[in-house]
């Protein structure tokens, strides 16, 4: 685990098409960068590029079944990428949930 | 939205004065984040906040009361916050008719390396402030919400 892998597991799932390619591949248990470019306002060759940073992170992988590789989700890895979002997600809403109910007491005691 | 980026809004019933002292003052930031804070409120100022111990870099990028206070973390002793070393938070305030919306928005996930806390996770020896931090952030969450 290398810290240009983690990077690009980040810069991965932070891209709102390769999220969508994700929403795609996982609906539909795989795909290929055509079957994947019909459902999406990008090119073939657009996709493949997107497939080839997804495939790089980790989050697909692929088969080679006749002319195109067929792409599949690798959800170990998805939902790892997930739980760290929601981990530091999650400690920002504690602490300004915390700091709404410092400043709103302090708040109450300077009116009389 | 930027790569890499946590982005929350929240309206508090509370004056922006309030709000920016909350948000900026070390004896505040200790009610809310971190068990000590040390550092100068101003533009540029220095310090370091502590979690259980370990200290974390903490340096002050702005702060212009009531408005704006912005703050990088997490960088190396020895080196100068900036892009790609730290992580950078940044708050804003706006006045409203009964109080204060805040914005709050954390970025630097993708230049650091957004896994570095599973990896601190899996090596908790690892000697820097950071890894030392990062796994406490769950129990951080936690602890702040059982006392909220």
């Amino acid at each position: 685990m290398t810290t240009a892998v983690d990077d690009d597991l980040w810069s991965a799932v932070g891209d709102p098409t390769r999220r969508r390619m994700l929403d795609l591949l996982l609906s539909q248990g795989s795909g290929t960068a055509t079957s994947l470019s019909e459902h999406l306002p990008v090119t073939r060759q657009a996709v493949a590029k997107h497939l080839a940073v997804l495939d790089r992170a980790g989050l697909v992988h692929a088969r080679s079944a006749g002319r195109e590789k067929q792409f599949h989700v690798d959800e170990t890895q998805l939902a790892r990428a997930v739980a760290q979002l929601t981990d530091v997600g999650n400690a920002w809403d504690a602490r300004l949930r915390r700091i709404k109910t410092i400043a709103e007491t302090i708040e109450k005691k300077r009116k009389p | 939205m930027e790569h890499g980026s946590i982005e929350r809004e929240i309206h508090i019933d509370a004056h922006p004065d309030v709000v920016f002292d909350v948000i900026s003052s070390p004896e505040h930031l200790r009610e809310w984040w971190p068990d000590e804070a040390e550092y100068p409120v101003e533009p540029g100022g220095d310090g370091r906040i502590g979690f259980g111990g370990s200290w974390v870099r903490f340096t002050v990028v702005d702060a212009s009361p009531p408005r704006h206070f912005s703050f990088r973390w997490t960088h190396a002793e020895g080196e100068t916050a900036a892009p790609g070393n730290s992580f950078l938070v940044v708050f804003e305030l706006e006045p409203t008719a009964t109080g204060t919306r805040l914005k709050m928005t954390e970025t630097g996930f993708r230049e650091r390396g957004w896994d570095e806390a599973k990896i601190a996770a899996e090596y908790a020896d690892h000697v820097t402030g950071w890894d030392h931090f990062l796994p406490r952030l769950p129990a951080c969450a936690a602890k702040l919400g059982a006392t909220r």
